[in-house]
């Protein structure tokens, strides 16, 4: 019976654990972090109908993450809420947020979503960024 | 019983086969549109220039304590918001020359202090661990301006035999001195000497014609690091140790009270620009004058960084930006 219960345990545990670090996550790359506003993050009743104290202003993390077909911007809870910036980062949608794994804490950060661009569309405007930063760097250097 | 548990077994086995069927499936699509779109994702973030960054910094961990087994995978910097993990260089500081401005307050609002001040300061000099190349310098500032005492020799001039020669009182004038001697290191400045600045001041600032931020301007632009021995009392915190503190944390050096006495400043100062590393990388394009710096982990988030605040952009010819607005 014991044995049985073992069986059990292992036959239901095995492949949420699997599924889990194989499978259900995307990969991706933090480009850019930036301290923004945190007003995102303290949405909600409190922010519609609280008191004004609610409505602190405070700033927060906002990572830009490039994945394979969508690039994110998203924004941390707190001001204190860091990803590790490594060349590869494992995340996963998860109820409109998105869960950073966090290797060596050996856990999820979630994170809410700011923005969501298609990669291409993405790429497309920083070449244009760079493009035009460029232009004005060889007008400055022309004056 | 046993049909029961032979039901739940094939029903979760086959829960496992399913994704395991469909990652196996979809994974090397998704690994190849990755490989692809790393290389893609590199042209954005990395760029190269003739001019390259150069950041002096240092890793403790969640005790403070100095963390000097830090490689380069450890880190990143953040470059006006940009990750930058493609580093030209990364080595050890305690290798690079260091060319040392001390600044002795010597007005009328230290002169209780004055001996003690001065006694830090020679045994500052004779304790250090000089290497050859090192330079020392001694500037004091008291009246109406700063004033140098001896020039880039200290190590073999200024003895207590020569402390007599210095005056005492009057008005003080730090942002004039640190402004000055930004400019002084700035002037002999080389790829390899580290200049930095150890201030002895109670940092209220009485008649300077520069104001702080214009002195804070100058250090930055100079790439120079303050380390800021605070003269005041430490039971009443004024609004100079406020200036004074400002000072070190923005060039990335560090706020030390002087009631913590003489020893442990010195220690703490020592072992701080030994612990020092130093990472080069290519200047980012921007168009904007003041690039903000700031370094992170890569892996472990237990580890802290601590560098300057930013630095301003040089002139694409090489030429260091002085006269910052």
């Amino acid at each position: 019976m014991k044995r049985g219960l073992m069986l059990w345990i292992l036959a239901v545990g095995l492949p949420c654990t699997v599924a889990g670090q194989i499978g259900m996550y995307q990969h991706g790359s933090v480009v850019r972090m930036q301290m923004g506003d945190c007003m995102l993050a303290h949405h909600g009743m409190m922010v519609a109908f609280g008191p004004p104290a609610a409505q602190v202003q405070d700033s927060c993390p906002e990572y830009t993450l490039v994945a394979t077909n969508v690039v994110y911007v998203i924004v941390g809870k707190s001001s204190n809420q860091l990803i590790p910036l490594a060349e590869v980062i494992d995340f996963r949608l998860h109820r409109n947020e998105l869960d950073v794994r966090v290797d060596d804490a050996k856990h999820e950060s979630k994170f809410f979503i700011k923005e969501m661009v298609v990669r291409s569309e993405w790429e497309r405007m920083q070449r244009h960024i760079e493009q035009q930063m460029k232009a004005a760097e060889v007008r400055e250097a022309e004056r | 019983m046993y049909k029961f548990l032979g039901t739940v077994l094939l029903c979760s086995w086959l829960s496992l086969l399913i994704p395991m069927f469909l990652v196996t499936t979809i994974y090397p699509r998704d690994l190849l549109e990755l490989h692809a779109s790393s290389q893609t994702a590199q042209q954005f973030t990395y760029h190269s220039s003739p001019s390259e960054v150069r950041l002096v910094f240092f890793a403790t961990d969640e005790q403070n304590r100095h963390i000097e087994s830090i490689h380069r995978d450890d880190f990143a910097v953040l470059d006006n918001g940009w990750v930058i993990r493609n580093f030209r260089s990364f080595a050890h500081a305690g290798l690079i020359k260091l060319d040392v401005v001390l600044l002795i307050d010597a007005s009328d609002s230290v002169r209780p202090r004055f001996r003690k001040e001065i006694d830090s300061v020679l045994n500052l000099i004779s304790q250090w661990p000089w290497n050859p190349g090192d330079n020392v310098s001694v500037m004091s500032f008291r009246g109406m301006e700063p004033q140098m005492v001896c020039d880039g020799n200290c190590r073999t001039w200024f003895t207590s035999d020569h402390v007599g020669s210095l005056s005492i009182g009057g008005a003080t004038p730090l942002f004039d001195a640190v402004t000055l001697a930004a400019g002084f290191l700035n002037g002999r400045r080389r790829p390899d000497v580290w200049p930095v600045m150890i201030v002895f001041s109670d940092g209220n600032d009485t008649i300077s014609k520069a104001s702080f931020t214009s002195a804070l301007k100058k250090v930055m632009a100079g790439e120079e690091q303050i380390y800021a021995i605070d003269l005041g009392n430490a039971s009443r915190p004024s609004e100079g140790t406020t200036i004074l503190q400002r000072m070190a944390e923005s060039s990335g050096g560090r706020f030390l009270p002087f009631s913590d006495g003489a020893d442990r400043i010195l220690s703490e100062v020592m072992d701080d620009l030994h612990s020092g590393l130093l990472v080069t990388y290519a200047l980012p394009e921007s168009t904007s004058e003041f690039h903000s710096v700031r370094i992170l982990p890569t892996h472990n988030l237990n580890l802290q960084f601590r560098c300057r605040r930013g630095y301003y952009r040089p002139f694409s010819d090489g030429v260091r930006q002085e006269d910052v607005p």
